[in-house]
C-alpha cells in the first residue's frame, strides 16, 4: 500500500469513528473511550519502548500528572490552557527523569520507572492528606462524554500519525539502532542521549495529555486512582501483545485486551484476576512476537547494484593527521595505556601491533571516544578528542570497526550502512542514501546481500559490512581493529587489497593486527606496544627484527 | 536514646523480613535469571499456610516452617520446571528471558492472587502468636517479633554459609556470574538454576510464615513485598546475597526511622526516593560490581 493511500484510508476511518457518539449507547460510548485511551497509551509507550527496548513502567506517572493537573487547574483555567499546562509539566518531568535515568539499562530502568510512579503517587497522596486536608478532589467540568471521545480520537490519530512520521525520520532510525546496539549507534554519529530523550518526552507528552483528557470522566480523583500502577502494566501488556516493534502493533493489542477485560469483569467478577492472569500467560507462550508477528513482513526493497546513478558519491576521503600525546588510561590498578605518544601523517597507513593485552584496542577506544582518557591529548582536526563525545568524534570523521564484530543483527544489511550515511557530517537520506549504501556494499562485495538481515551474514561478511558502515561515515581516519583476523588465505588476499585501495584514496588508517604478512605488505610504519607503552616505532622490516619487539612477543629465549 | 533503640529494634525486625524475601528474589533473578513478579504471592501463600495450620490444628508457626519451607521449595521447583522452562529454552539471550519472565510471572501474580482471594477472601488476617511483650534494652517488644528476627538471622546466615562454604553453593554463585562459563566447568546450569529458583521460593515461604506471626496481612499484599524485595535486590546488587541482607536491613531501618521521626505517611515515598538516589549514584547497586 502506498503511503498516501494509507493516509487517506486512515483519515476516512477517523472520520467514520467520529460519528460513533451519534449512534452509540452510553455503554458503547464508554467502551469506545476505553478502547481509545488504551490505544493512545499503548502506542505512545511503544513509540519509545518499542525500538529502544527500554521497558518503562512510568506510564501512569505521566497519565496521573495529566489527570491531576486537570483536577487542580481545571476550574480556573480555560480548557486549552489546562491541556497546555499539563503537557508542559509532563515534558518537564520526562526531561528531568530522562536525563538522569536513560543511562540505566535493562531491569534497572524498569524498576526505576516503577519507583518513580510510586514516588509521585506517595507524594501526591501525602500532600493531599497532610497539607490539603482531604483525600482527593472533585472534578466538575462542562465536558461531555462525547467531547472526551472526540478528543481521544483526535489524540489517537495524532499519535499514530506522529509515530508514522517518526518511523520514517532520522529519529526513528536512530532509535532502532540504539535498540540494536547503543555502542554502534554512538560510533555511527548518533547522539544517543538526545534521541532517547526526545522520544521519551514525546511519549510522555502523549500520555500526559491522555490523562488530562480522561480526567473529567471521573467526578472524583485521588492519588490512588490517578496513579494506579496497574495501568502501567496493562499498557505494557497491550503493547507487547500487539507487538511493540511496529506502529500498529499496540493498537492490535489494546483492542482485544480492553474487550477481554470488559467481558471478564462483567461476567466473572470474582474470578477476574485469575482469568486475566491465565490469558496473560497464554499470550506470553503463544504469541512471543505479538499479534503483528503473525503477519508476514514485507522484505526490504533495495535498489539494484548494477545501475547506481552517477551522483552516487564515491568515497571522497581527504585524510587527516592524528597526534597522540602522553595518553594514559587505567582500569583500577591496571594501566592499559601508559604515557603513549605518536603521530600519524595524512594518508599514512600505520600498524599498531603488540602482544595480546598490550593496550592496542584501548588506544582505538580512546581515539574513537568509546573510552575517555585519564590524561593526555588526542589532536585531530584542531580538536582534542579526549573531551569530545563519541558521536561527535564519528561526525568529525573517525570511523572504526570492532574487534568482536558488531552489526545491527535485526536490521537489513543496507540499513546498517544507511545509519552511518544518515548521521555523518553531511548526511544523506532517501534514495540518494540508498544508492550510496549500495555502492559502498558493492565496494566490499556485499551488494547482492543488501536486503538480508545482517544477523544472517557469515562472520566474514559481517566484517565486510562493518567496514562498509565505517566508510559510510566518509571518514578521514579509519581505525581497523583486527579486521583481517579469521580470514582464510584467499579472503586475506582480498582484504589486504581492499585496505590498500582505501589507503590509495588518501585515507589515514590505523591497523591493529596480528597478521604479520598484512602488516609487512601494507604498513608504511608500525608502532609496537607492550604493557601499555610504546616500545618501538619505524618501518615494518626493521621494527619486526628489533630485539625488544621479539622479546615482547616470544619471550627472552628467542630474543 | 530510647527512641533510637526502638527504631533500631523495630527496624531490624522489619529489615530482617525484607532481607529474607529479597535473598529469595536475588537467588531467583541472579542465578535462574527469572524476574519473578509473583514472588510476593509465594510469600503470602505461605503466610496463609502458616495461619491455617495455626488456627485449624493449633500447630505453632515455627513448627509449621518445617512443612512450609519444603512445600515452598517443591512448588517453586515445579513452577520453574513446568511453567518457566519453555521460556528459558526459547530465550535467545538474557534480555529476552528477562522480558518473557516479567510478563509470564506478572500473569502468574494475578492467578495466584485471584486464587487466594477466592479461597481466603479479602479481609485482614492476624495470627496473634506469642504476642507477649518482653523488655529488651528498656524497650517493650513483642516476643513474636524477636523470634521472627532470630529465625530470619539464622536462615540468612545459613544460606550465606551454604553459598560460600559448600561445593554446591559455589556452583550456584558460578552460574550467577556467568551461566555459559559455568557449563564449561561441568556445572549443570539447568539443574542449578532450578534449584536456586526453588530455594528462593522456599526463602519467600519462610518469610511469609514469619511475617504472619506478628503482622496483619491480606491476599493482595504480595505485590508490596515483591516491590520492596526488588528494591532491596537492586540496592544490594543483583545476585548478591550478602548485599540483599545488608540492603534489606537498611531499608527496614530507614522506613522505621522515617515513620517514627518524620511522618508515617511518608515512609514509602522516602523509601523510593532513597532507592532512586542509590540507583542514580551507583547504577549497579550499593554492592554490585561496577559496570565497565
Amino acid at each position: 500500500m502506498k503511503p498516501l493511500h494509507g493516509l487517506a484510508l486512515g483519515a476516512a476511518l477517523v472520520a467514520l469513528l467520529a460519528f460513533v457518539p451519534k449512534v452509540a449507547s452510553g455503554y458503547q460510548l464508554a467502551l469506545g473511550i476505553s478502547l481509545l485511551y488504551f490505544t493512545v497509551l499503548a502506542t505512545a509507550w511503544a513509540l519509545f519502548s518499542g525500538p529502544t527496548h527500554y521497558i518503562s513502567l512510568a506510564t501512569v506517572a505521566f497519565f496521573g500528572i495529566g489527570a491531576y493537573t486537570v483536577a487542580v487547574a481545571g476550574e480556573f483555567m480555560p480548557w486549552p490552557a489546562v491541556l497546555a499546562t499539563a503537557g508542559l509539566i509532563g515534558i518537564a518531568v520526562a526531561l528531568v527523569v530522562g536525563l538522569s535515568t536513560l543511562r540505566l539499562s535493562g531491569i534497572y530502568f524498569v524498576i526505576f520507572s516503577f519507583g518513580l510512579s510510586e514516588l509521585i503517587r506517595q507524594i501526591v497522596s501525602w500532600y493531599e492528606i497532610n497539607i490539603n486536608r482531604s483525600v482527593g478532589r472533585y472534578i466538575f467540568m462542562n465536558i461531555t462524554t462525547e467531547q472526551i471521545y472526540w478528543q481521544l480520537l483526535a489524540l489517537a490519530a495524532i499519535v499514530l500519525l506522529a509515530g508514522w512520521l517518526i518511523g520514517r525520520s532520522r529519529l526513528g532510525l536512530a532509535l532502532r539502532v540504539i535498540g540494536n546496539d547503543e555502542v554502534v549507534a554512538r560510533h555511527a554519529g548518533i547522539d544517543t542521549t538526545l534521541a532517547k530523550l526526545a522520544m521519551f518526552a514525546i511519549g510522555a507528552l502523549s500520555m500526559t495529555l491522555t490523562g488530562a483528557v480522561m480526567a473529567p470522566r471521573w467526578t472524583y480523583i485521588d492519588a490512588a486512582i490517578a496513579f494506579s500502577p496497574l495501568l502501567s502494566f496493562e499498557v505494557v501488556i497491550m503493547a507487547l501483545l500487539g507487538g511493540a516493534g511496529s506502529l500498529f502493533g499496540p493498537l492490535l493489542g489494546a483492542v482485544p485486551l480492553v474487550l477481554l477485560f470488559e467481558v471478564l469483569s462483567a461476567n466473572f467478577p470474582s474470578y477476574f484476576s485469575i482469568l486475566l492472569g491465565i490469558v496473560f500467560i497464554i499470550i506470553v507462550y503463544m504469541l512471543p512476537r505479538g499479534v503483528i508477528g503473525l503477519f508476514p513482513s514485507t522484505p526490504r526493497e533495495v535498489p539494484s547494484a548494477a545501475a547506481p546513478p552517477p551522483q552516487a558519491a564515491p568515497i571522497a576521503a581527504k585524510g587527516a593527521p592524528l597526534e597522540v600525546q602522553g595518553l594514559r588510561k587505567a582500569f583500577g590498578g591496571l594501566v592499559a595505556v601508559d604515557d603513549l605518544s605518536f603521530s600519524i601523517g595524512r594518508g599514512e597507513l600505520t600498524g599498531l601491533i603488540g602482544p595480546n593485552g598490550s593496550g592496542k584496542t584501548t588506544v582505538l577506544n580512546l581515539i574513537s571516544g568509546a573510552l575517555s582518557a585519564d590524561s593526555g591529548a588526542i589532536h585531530f582536526k584542531e580538536r582534542d578528542l579526549v573531551r569530545v563525545s563519541t558521536h561527535r568524534i564519528a561526525r568529525l570523521g573517525v570511523a572504526r570497526t570492532f574487534q568482536l564484530v558488531r552489526v545491527l543483527e535485526s536490521m537489513p544489511v543496507i540499513d546498517n550502512v544507511m545509519v552511518a550515511l544518515a548521521f555523518r557530517r553531511n548526511p544523506l537520506t532517501g534514495m540518494q542514501a540508498e544508492y550510496a549504501a549500495v555502492a559502498l556494499l558493492a565496494r566490499v562485495s556485499l551488494a547482492d546481500k543488501a536486503a538480508l538481515p545482517a544477523g544472517q551474514l557469515t562472520y566474514i561478511d559481517q566484517k565486510r559490512l562493518e567496514l562498509a558502515r565505517a566508510l559510510a561515515l566518509e571518514p578521514d581516519l579509519l581505525l581497523l581493529d583486527e579486521w583481517l583476523a579469521g580470514l582464510n588465505p584467499t579472503e586475506l588476499g582480498e582484504g589486504i587489497a581492499l585496505i590498500r585501495s582505501l589507503r590509495d584514496t588518501g585515507l589515514t588508517i590505523i591497523l591493529v593486527e596480528h597478521v604479520m604478512d598484512a602488516i609487512r605488505s601494507l604498513c608504511d610504519r608500525v608502532i609496537v606496544m607492550n604493557v601499555g607503552r610504546k616500545i618501538a616505532e619505524g618501518p615494518p622490516a626493521s621494527v619486526l627484527a628489533d630485539r625488544e619487539v621479539v622479546r615482547a612477543y616470544l619471550g627472552d629465549a628467542d630474543a | 536514646m530510647s527512641l533510637a533503640i526502638d527504631i533500631v529494634l523495630a527496624g531490624a525486625v522489619l529489615g530482617g523480613m525484607y532481607a529474607l524475601i529479597a535473598m529469595g528474589l536475588t537467588l531467583q533473578y541472579g542465578v535462574a535469571r527469572i524476574m519473578n513478579l509473583s514472588h510476593g504471592e509465594s510469600m503470602i501463600a505461605a503466610a496463609f499456610g502458616g495461619l491455617w495450620g495455626f488456627t485449624a490444628f493449633a500447630i505453632s508457626p515455627l513448627i509449621g516452617l518445617l512443612v512450609v519451607i519444603p512445600v515452598g521449595f517443591a512448588l517453586n521447583w515445579l513452577l520453574y520446571e513446568i511453567v518457566l522452562m519453555p521460556l528459558v529454552k526459547r530465550a535467545k539471550n538474557r534480555a529476552m528471558l528477562e522480558v518473557d519472565s516479567i510478563l509470564a510471572t506478572f500473569g502468574l501474580l494475578f492467578v495466584l492472587q485471584g486464587g487466594m482471594l477466592v479461597l481466603f477472601g479479602g479481609q485482614f488476617n492476624t495470627m496473634n502468636y506469642l504476642s507477649i511483650p518482653v523488655t529488651v534494652l528498656g524497650q517493650n517488644v513483642a516476643l513474636n517479633r524477636l523470634i521472627a528476627l532470630l529465625f530470619a538471622v539464622i536462615i540468612g546466615t545459613a544460606l550465606y554459609l551454604a553459598l560460600t562454604r559448600t561445593r554446591y553453593g559455589t556452583a550456584i554463585r558460578a552460574v550467577a556470574v556467568d551461566p555459559v562459563a559455568a557449563q564449561l566447568v561441568a556445572i549443570d546450569v539447568r539443574k542449578t538454576s532450578a534449584f536456586a529458583f526453588a530455594l528462593g521460593g522456599a526463602l519467600a515461604a519462610a518469610g511469609g510464615v514469619l511475617i504472619a506471626m506478628f503482622t496483619t496481612f491480606t491476599a493482595t499484599m504480595g505485590v508490596v513485598f515483591t516491590m520492596k524485595a526488588l528494591i532491596v535486590v537492586i540496592m544490594g546488587g543483583l545476585g548478591n546475597v550478602a548485599g540483599a541482607l545488608v540492603a534489606g536491613l537498611m531499608l527496614g531501618l530507614a522506613e522505621t526511622a522515617v515513620a517514627r521521626l518524620v511522618d508515617p505517611g511518608l515512609t514509602i515515598a522516602v523509601t523510593y526516593a532513597l532507592f532512586l538516589i542509590v540507583l542514580l549514584w551507583r547504577p549497579t547497586g550499593l554492592f554490585g560490581r561496577p559496570a565497565r
